[in-house]
């Protein structure tokens, strides 16, 4: 299997505000990211996505997938898709980084005991946002390296 | 020995007048009882002569509690502990009890005398104080709610207005050097060129800045309610050494603004270091927001030892704060001066939660125009000598 895709994961924005999605995508293009991005409105539906039955989608790409995760959302919130990904069939080419508005030490602690260790504050200021977007890029092309000696 | 014995009648009939005292041989059965006893258990003496202390048990203790009492007192030992009773009519009451083993030559006790006071109210007051606490816990929890709600919920929206914003300014500035690479044909008619170059840019930033305003307000907020909540660790605070570092770490501000500092000898104080820290920079931040565009800005810190209390006065020579004004200098989102620099209007307030908290306190003095002297109280790193232990 060609592992020519790894350094391109799929961006999952899993957000229940659209206007927050179409302001994390357009800052991730605008900082060069060309990576597919898709959105899903709410936890439930990103869970469907990843667990779908059949050749499970994750596997079946070559690459892999970045879920942008907000906290706060109506019926399955982050926190519970982090439990779900945490206790279901493990996905080895899925990394997680929650993106929330909350401003709370607490929050950021019940990420870590959740297993998720890149948490980012979605700043008001737009462009800290651009920023913040800027580096969840780079981020991003090192969550992934390519395979040594890569092809 | 006439006079001893009229001693030991006194003794009882005062005894009488304050506890509740029954006496029992050594299996317990009841040999004496007082008024007291036969008041508060509502049984008549003659009812009680010759009983256990069963008919005034209330069932709320455990076997194992009365067997304990038993070994303690049938060994020659005092028991001392609270007991909850039934009186006849059924009512509960709360006795705080001692008895007494009197031990005769074989070494074994020839009888108990009980000797207890009604805390009855002192155990429902107990009571509604753990209810209290409880009531307590429950808001503290609806308030966490209402915090997450301000740190979450209301800032979602913001992230919105100000990221469009944006995406409107940037659509302008396309439509604009579109016109431009256009050429001269395409040179954007007035009737357009005026509401892309001022009016959006002028909306956009008023917007800009109201958003910016309400996000700070909601930090502010957010940051106050936690410092209810926050642990404080208290200790002896070298009070030189924290005033010069809250001063160091705004060097650069201080120097721009080209303020001169006198850091006096101050004496030690007991506190959060941190919090306490962070009142200092505050204060050190206003005087230079508020400082006098006429002179050099200059700030004093002296430290004296008053009534128990350590007493530190930060005094700058800026705009002060007007006579009328200085009892709403601390009150929250009260900013003396709207004209000003921007802040929260938060700092005042935070910084007399935060004295309170370690149990001091923090005032102004003022006469208006000749700058303000912040006053602020903790306690004593050593307990003084005629301070109330």
């Amino acid at each position: 299997m060609s592992r020519a895709g790894a350094l391109s994961p799929e961006i999952l924005i899993v957000d229940d505000d659209e206007g927050h999605a179409i302001l994390t995508r357009d800052n991730l293009r605008a900082a060069a990211l060309s990576n597919p991005i898709r959105h899903f409105s709410d936890g439930q539906a990103v869970l469907d996505f990843l667990y779908a039955p059949g050749p499970a989608p994750h596997t079946a790409r070559a690459g892999a997938y970045v879920l942008l995760l907000d906290t706060r959302m109506p019926r399955v919130d982050g926190f519970e898709v982090l439990r779900r990904l945490r206790s279901g069939p493990a996905l080895p080419n899925l990394e997680v980084i929650v993106l929330t508005t909350a401003d709370d030490a607490g929050e950021v602690e019940r990420c870590h005991t959740l297993g998720c260790d890149v948490y980012l504050r979605k700043p008001v200021d737009y462009d800290k946002f651009a920023g913040a977007a800027r580096r969840l890029g780079l981020f991003m092309t090192l969550l992934f390296p390519p395979p040594a000696g890569g092809g | 020995m006439r006079e001893t014995l009229r001693e030991l009648r006194d003794i009882k009939a005062a005894l009488d007048q304050h506890s509740i005292v029954a006496m029992t041989d050594p299996s317990g059965r009841i040999t004496h009882v007082n008024d007291k006893f036969c008041s508060i258990s509502q049984y008549a003496r003659e009812e009680l002569m010759g009983q256990d202390h069963r008919i005034i048990n209330s069932g709320y203790h455990s076997k194992a509690f009365f067997r304990d009492m038993w070994e303690t007192i049938a060994s020659g030992r005092i028991w001392k502990g609270e007991i909850r009773n039934r009186a006849k009519d059924g009512s509960l009451y709360w006795v705080d009890t001692t008895i007494f083993p009197c031990m005769g030559r074989s070494g074994q006790p020839t009888q108990y005398v009980a000797i207890r006071t009604d805390i009855t109210e002192r155990k429902a007051d107990a009571a509604q104080l753990t209810r209290y606490a409880g009531d307590l816990a429950e808001k503290n929890k609806e308030l966490e709610a209402i915090v997450n709600t301000l740190s979450h919920d209301l800032r979602s929206p913001l992230i919105n207005v100000q990221g469009f914003g944006k995406q409107l300014a940037r659509a302008c500035d396309k439509i604009l050097s579109a016109f431009a690479e256009a050429g001269d044909g395409g040179v954007a008619p007035s009737e357009v060129r005026e509401p892309l170059e001022l009016e959006i840019p002028q909306a956009l930033r008023f917007i800009n800045a109201g958003i910016n305003k309400m996000d700070t307000l909601l930090a502010g907020l957010l940051r106050f309610s936690r410092l209810g909540r926050e642990a404080l660790s208290i200790e002896r605070l070298d009070m030189n050494a924290l005033v010069a570092e809250a001063f160091s770490a705004m060097r650069f501000q201080l120097d721009a603004a080209g303020a001169q500092v006198r850091i006096g000898p101050l004496p030690d104080g007991r506190g959060d270091r941190v919090q306490t820290s962070q009142v200092f920079s505050n204060l050190i931040d206003n005087a230079i927001k508020f400082r006098h565009p006429g002179r050099a800005l200059r700030i004093s810190v002296e430290g004296r030892v008053e009534a128990g209390q350590a007493v530190y006065s930060v005094a700058d020579n800026g705009i002060g704060i007007a006579p009328e004004h200085q009892a709403r200098a601390f009150e929250m989102f009260h900013r003396l001066n709207p004209e000003g620099p921007a802040g929260e209007g938060l700092g005042l307030t935070i910084a007399r939660r935060v004295l309170e908290r370690q149990k001091g306190r923090i005032w102004v003095e003022s006469s208006g125009e000749g700058g303000s002297t912040f006053h602020l109280a903790i306690p004593c790193a050593e307990p003084q000598p005629g301070a109330a232990p």
